[in-house]
């Protein structure tokens, strides 16, 4: 690579924004949340005690905890799932008929740009257990809807919710990744006589597997963070915390609770758990899965 | 193409039709939602066509302080639109020459800036909430844009795509504008930004996007009406103890929430989609 | 207008590989130097070190007697044409062509009467207006080319600037830029690692080789007296052959049998084991053997139209010969070759170190 060199102070001219926005906004909380996560504060903010690790066993020893750790592990897996296996058989559909391949793409892109809070309202408003439309629907069909007093059917309405935004952006880039793939492969599958079904299995998807490994961590982040506020204004990780991420406990613990020790414990367990994705995906960026 | 079977193609419209209606459902009942009143709206189940009460709905929200909001919506959507705006813009600026500045500079400790700053791609503001809100707080930030805008451009994803980009510029261009007498700030302006500027489209898309979707952060730090955005509000209309929700209100606030950034997704989708696969290599 | 003076530069990367080993060399004002070698010879980075993109480890280095070491490229008053051509893509050829001067400050009315008389001069007056995409791979050359002529600059650098066209119009712009050089007068640097470019357009030729210059002279002197095996191989098409031989009182005796007798008798220096060295178009072809010719057998013909290579096999010799024949002469494969290798043109090599030993004079 081509550099400027003999320019000393240039770089760090260059760099200072970020560099004052990165320490003051995300190293210096996080390094707060670390420290605070060994401390006992009491609530009126007044003093704090050192607790060593107290905090952590206290987190870790609770049965909430491990329900909200269920609860979000079913909650990203669903929306992950769904989003991707719903996205890949719209790709399939929409990259076989060529014509109008576009237009499907600019008519099922939209919902990505839809708040994950206003997609949350939308959904409430179908399923609205007095005038929702779809439970109306489902009442007909012998189902009782209220997702204000049925946990399950409360956990089915924010990943349904999650699953329609999250969707369109599954979709550009399976149909991306479907363009990509040169058809004299699938042509010469055809000669060898594979029909369509075992085209898709024996050549699409193995060839797609970089995408979905990507859109498969892509996911996992969304529906671990980003879905926070399709939960909080929706359902607000009731009824009777069937709701209840992580996540969602985080600020609950810390902003309803005011207990800091444990929302911070909480904040550091977390951090630990998403450097581990993290580093799975770095180590995918260095080597793609590749063909 | 003889391995083409026709019957599968209409299938494959149909199904795609199929799934365009259920995708569009959701946002069909928030239109016709929104143009009854809320007397007509707790009659039965939801109305599946158009009432005569659209304008009067929007105008009402629009025009007049909302009950739980203690505001107008036409404040919330302007606050909304100085935070995506300001946050996309900030991003962009400080991505651009932070990028610059590890791509084409080589200089001590650069390889420990990269990782700084890239370090902060695993770690979204929510799991680091709490300090990151009495920092805030410290600071004097909470119920001002600067609040809203500030805690949400540390995070590196645009000067990630940046860098990608700049290591694709051909050295060749470099060193030509070297011996044509360029330093380092009109290399930048000349040759680097007029280059970069589909990039810029496409990373404003996704920022603004990202700006104007956020919740947690903008939740936390606004406890004042003048600074609530639009996505925020929502959760307050909804919240009723004891009242009938405004459904119509509701609903129409909705839709104003999903205007800008869908009509941004819609006119900017070939900068969108380029910005998006990018992202990924 | 200048004089480019090299005192000893070497380039050492902070990873520990030395590139370049002290090379010393002066160019005089209006010259035309190409330095040629393999990839990886260091010829790029002397070049790059010349335009200021490279920094330089030691030595000096001099334009018009001036040290310009540590001057950024803009200062040292060069122009350069890069391998790619690197036209800035977002710009017409105009501003391409201008961009300097106006980094220079040099008013808009001047920059454009100085744009416009540089692109009569090289033809590219109808493509002022038009984006370096637009432009085929011979018009991107020219622009590159009259970038560099606009700012009139004391030296022209190329870095393989015709490599990316296709062989006819290399041709063409090989001459083109010989011709421009001459006309403009200016001291010019030309580095390729093709050795017909190298030949044709140099006043004076520089081979490299592993970071190291092997010999500098004219393209025939470097031809009629190459100093080292290396040169000899590296500057003539076909390359040279190579025969390793035993001398013995002013007589080579070759493994095949041949005796060659050298014309100047034995010379002092010369010791029992010599590589001897015959370019292909010092073979010549006889028509029946004595103790003086080769005698080989046919493997391969290349009819080129006006000459015929032959490759041949001779008795004690791993590689196959070349001879470069008449045209007009049909010689199939498997036929018996005899060959006499001209006595003027013979050149002994030692065989360990491959330096030159002492020539048999040439005619010249």
């Amino acid at each position: 690579m081509a550099t400027f060199q003999r320019h000393r102070l240039t770089p760090w001219l260059l760099l200072s924004p970020q560099l004052a926005i990165v320490a003051i906004f995300f190293f210096w909380p996080a390094f707060q949340a670390v420290i605070q996560a060994f401390y006992v504060q009491d609530p009126f903010g007044l003093g704090r005690a050192f607790v060593a690790f107290e905090n952590f066993t206290r987190v870790l020893g609770s049965a909430e905890y491990y329900r909200a750790l269920g609860t979000t592990v079913t909650f990203s897996i669903s929306v992950a799932l769904g989003a991707m296996a719903l996205a890949l058989l719209l790709a399939v559909l929409a990259d076989r008929v060529i014509k109008g391949a576009h237009g499907y793409k600019t008519l099922l892109i939209w919902p990505y740009a839809v708040a994950p809070a206003v997609a949350g309202v939308l959904w409430v408003f179908m399923l609205d257990p007095e005038l929702g439309l779809v439970s109306a629907w489902l009442g007909a069909m012998g189902i009782d809807w209220n997702h204000q007093l049925n946990g399950g059917q409360a956990m089915a309405l924010v990943i349904m919710a999650s699953i329609w935004k999250q969707m369109s952006y599954n979709f550009v880039f399976f149909l991306a990744g479907l363009q990509a793939i040169p058809k004299s492969l699938l042509e010469a599958a055809a000669i060898d006589n594979a029909g369509p079904w075992r085209r898709f299995w024996t050549i699409t998807f193995p060839l797609l597997s970089p995408t979905s490994f990507f859109l498969l961590v892509m996911n996992s982040v969304y529906a671990f963070f980003e879905t926070f506020g399709t939960i909080d204004a929706t359902t607000a990780g009731g009824p009777g915390g069937a709701t209840r991420t992580l996540v969602y406990k985080v600020y609950e613990d810390g902003f309803i609770g005011y207990d800091l020790g444990s929302s911070a414990a909480q904040s550091v367990l977390l951090m630990l758990l998403v450097g581990l994705l993290t580093l799975l995906q770095f180590r995918y960026l260095e080597r793609k899965v590749q063909y | 193409m003889r391995y083409r079977r026709p019957g599968l193609d209409i299938a494959s419209h149909v199904l795609l039709i199929l799934a365009l209606i259920a995708f569009c459902l959701p946002v069909w009942l928030a239109i016709t939602a929104a143009t009854h009143d809320q007397a007509a709206l707790y009659t039965g189940t939801a109305p599946l066509w158009f009432g005569d009460q659209g304008l009067d709905n929007f105008r009402a929200i629009l025009s007049e302080p909302v009950a739980r909001l203690g505001t107008d919506v036409a404040r919330l959507l302007f606050n909304s639109t100085v935070m995506a705006l300001g946050i996309a813009c900030g991003k962009i600026v400080i991505a651009i020459l932070a990028a610059y500045a590890i791509v084409f500079f080589r200089f001590p400790l650069r390889r420990l800036c990269f990782w700084l700053i890239f370090i902060t791609l695993m770690l979204p503001v929510e799991v680091r909430i709490m300090p990151t809100y009495k920092i805030a707080a410290d600071l004097n930030l909470l119920n001002s844009y600067a609040g809203l805008i500030l805690p949400l451009i540390a995070s590196a994803t645009a000067t990630f795509l940046f860098r990608q980009f700049y290591m694709t510029v051909p050295p060749d261009l470099l060193e030509a504008a070297r011996v044509d007498g360029a330093g380092p700030w009109r290399f930048l302006k000349d040759i680097l930004l007029p280059l970069s500027k589909t990039n810029i489209a496409a990373l404003f898309v996704i920022m603004f996007l990202y700006g104007w979707n956020q919740y947690l952060w903008p939740l936390l730090i606004t406890t004042e009406s003048d600074y609530m955005t639009i996505v925020v509000s929502l959760k307050r209309l909804l919240s009723s103890a004891d009242n009938l929700v405004p459904w119509q209100a509701v609903m129409a606030t909705a839709l104003l929430a999903m205007l800008p950034p869908v009509a941004v997704i819609v006119l900017m989708q070939r900068y969108f989609v380029k910005g998006l696969v990018d992202a990924e290599k | 207008m200048a004089t480019l003076s090299l005192d000893a530069l070497s380039k050492t990367y902070p990873n520990g590989v030395t590139a370049l080993h002290g090379v010393d060399l002066i160019i005089d004002d209006g010259e035309l130097v190409v330095v040629v070698g393999p990839s990886g010879c260091g010829k790029s980075t002397l070049l790059r070190m010349l335009a200021g993109l490279e920094s330089i480890s030691s030595g000096e280095l001099a334009i018009d007697g001036r040290r310009v070491n540590d001057l950024e490229p803009a200062q040292r008053d060069i122009a350069m044409v890069f391998q790619n051509y690197a036209l800035y893509p977002h710009m017409s050829v105009a501003d391409n062509m201008g961009y300097a001067l106006k980094n220079q400050g040099v008013p808009r009315a001047e920059r454009r009467r100085k744009v416009e008389e540089t692109a009569r001069l090289i033809g590219l007056e109808d493509l002022l207006d038009r984006r370096p995409k637009q432009l085929s791979g011979g018009q991107r050359q020219r622009v590159a080319m009259g970038r560099a002529i606009v700012r009139e600059p004391k030296v022209f650098l190329f870095d393989e600037p015709l490599s990316n066209l296709d062989a006819k119009l290399r041709v063409q712009m090989r001459i083109e830029i010989r011709r421009l050089q001459k006309r403009l007068g200016v001291t010019a640097v030309y580095v390729t690692h093709d050795q017909v470019e190298a030949m044709t357009l140099a006043d004076r030729l520089v081979v490299m080789n592993g970071g190291h210059i092997e010999q500098v002279g004219t393209p025939m002197h470097l031809y009629d007296q190459p100093a080292s095996r290396f040169v000899a191989s590296f500057i003539g098409s076909p390359s040279m052959n190579f025969i390793e031989a035993r001398h013995a009182d002013g007589v080579l005796t070759l493994p095949c049998g041949t005796h060659l007798p050298l014309r100047d008798g034995s010379p002092a220096e010369i010791g029992d084991a010599v590589c001897l060295g015959v370019r292909p178009e010092h073979l010549v072809q006889v028509s029946h053997s004595d103790d003086t010719t080769l005698v080989t057998e046919v493997e391969l013909v290349e009819p080129l139209g006006a000459d015929t290579l032959a490759h041949v096999r001779l008795d004690g010799q791993a590689e196959l010969l070349v001879a470069r024949l008449d045209g007009a002469q049909h010689i199939a494969e498997g036929e018996r070759l005899y060959l006499r290798p001209d006595p003027e043109r013979l050149h002994l090599f030692d065989p360990q170190e491959g330096h030159r030993l002492a020539a048999p004079e040439t005619a010249s």
